[in-house]
């Protein structure tokens, strides 16, 4: 009879991160390992990002919760984070592990898209597109997701964009 | 051609003086007036979280459909629009083209602190006002305001049609004259832009 173990989940954070790391290894990746409070990232070259992907679903990582993107305007970058997680494999579930991968900051960032390998991950890849403009080559539907196109041309998120002050009285209409 | 005949023949014409005859007698006016400042159906448009209040509205407590509005599904078979806080540039989309779809005396709401100045999205990329969408009659400040506002608010708009004729004239005129008509200066939907 299958007895459930009981969780510790910083150890099973820590498996994670072991069967992450030799699934990236044994497929010649480089990678290097961030540690936060309570997480942790891996970051690979943009190259080795559809590959590395392939291995961490083949390892288990069988969705992706959220992608978060991380504007850096004085080292001239872009973070994107792709936070992965398992229903399917007991050992790893509920535990968490960022696919993270750097873009140099341009006027048209482009990163491989990874809607080919999680299918979850394709509303999320829209909603970084029209927040911050990267694009991702290969995404089957890149359209703006929760902004109007006029709006989406400004590329709300990034850093270096103005938000406008207005006056407090502007716009009001004099009488009725 | 004598005044006050109706001819038949043209049938725009007939149609016209007899309009005009009818509505000319003062209490076809305030029948006019009466029956639809009792008759003002809000549109299902539920564009942010205000809109928990306004069902609470027309729920037993505060019933709204004592004072003659029930809220309605169609745009074509109402005529109130109360918005329920924030308009975002799509929702506003929307809005304006729900205000469009509506039979012409037709009134509006903007209801809780977000469609007075943007309230908590004051300053935003992403909101409109939304008397830069439609003409507003009424505003309610709060946050979110409780339903007998939002009662008294109907009432309210039932007096001012009721004493300024707002809805005999509009039907006599054409057009609504005690405020100006608002379009939109932006491009809400985003149909004029290039592809993206």
């Amino acid at each position: 009879m299958l007895q459930a173990p009981s969780r510790d989940y910083s150890s099973v954070l820590g498996l994670a991160l072991e069967k992450a790391k030799n699934a990236l290894s044994s497929k010649g990746i480089v990678f290097s390992v961030e540690e936060g409070k309570g997480f942790y990232d891996i970051i690979v070259e943009r190259e080795y990002l559809v590959a590395g992907a392939t291995a961490l679903k083949e390892a288990g990582f069988d969705h992706v919760v959220s992608l978060t993107v991380t504007d850096y305007p004085k080292e001239k970058k872009f973070r994107l984070v792709y936070h992965l997680t398992s229903y399917l494999d007991y050992e790893i579930a509920g535990a968490i592990i960022g696919l993270g991968v750097e873009v140099p900051r341009s006027d048209r960032p482009s990163v491989p898209s990874l809607t080919q390998v999680w299918r979850s991950a394709e509303f999320q890849e829209r909603e970084v597109y029209e927040f911050f403009g990267i694009e991702f080559e290969g995404h089957p539907d890149l359209r703006p997701l929760l902004l109007t196109p006029p709006v989406a041309e400004l590329r709300p998120l990034r850093k270096d964009f103005v938000v406008r002050e207005e006056n407090i009285y502007e716009g009001v209409p004099k009488s009725g | 051609m004598q005044e006050g005949k109706a001819y038949v023949g043209n049938l725009d014409v007939t149609a016209k003086r007899a309009r005009d005859i009818l509505l000319g007698k003062v209490p076809l006016d305030k029948v006019v007036d009466w029956a639809t400042s009792f008759s003002l159906w809000p549109v299902h448009l539920t564009t942010s979280c205000c809109s928990t209040e306004f069902a609470a509205t027309f729920s037993p407590r505060v019933d709204g459909e004592q004072f003659g509005a029930l809220p309605w599904v169609g745009p074509r078979q109402t005529n109130l629009i109360i918005i329920e806080g924030t308009v975002t540039k799509k929702m506003a989309c929307a809005v304006r083209l729900t205000w469009e779809q509506m039979p012409a005396p037709k009134f509006a709401i903007a209801m809780g602190a977000c469609a007075l100045d943007g309230g908590l999205f004051y300053n935003s990329y992403n909101i409109v006002k939304p008397w830069q969408v439609i003409p507003i009659d009424i505003y309610l400040p709060g946050c979110p305001p409780r339903p007998e506002t939002l009662a008294r608010a109907i009432v309210t708009l039932q007096r001012k049609i009721r004493s300024k004729k707002v809805a005999s004239t509009w039907v006599r005129e054409g057009w609504r004259g005690d405020i100006e008509p608002v379009i939109p200066k932006e491009d809400l939907c985003g149909w004029a832009a290039k592809s993206i």
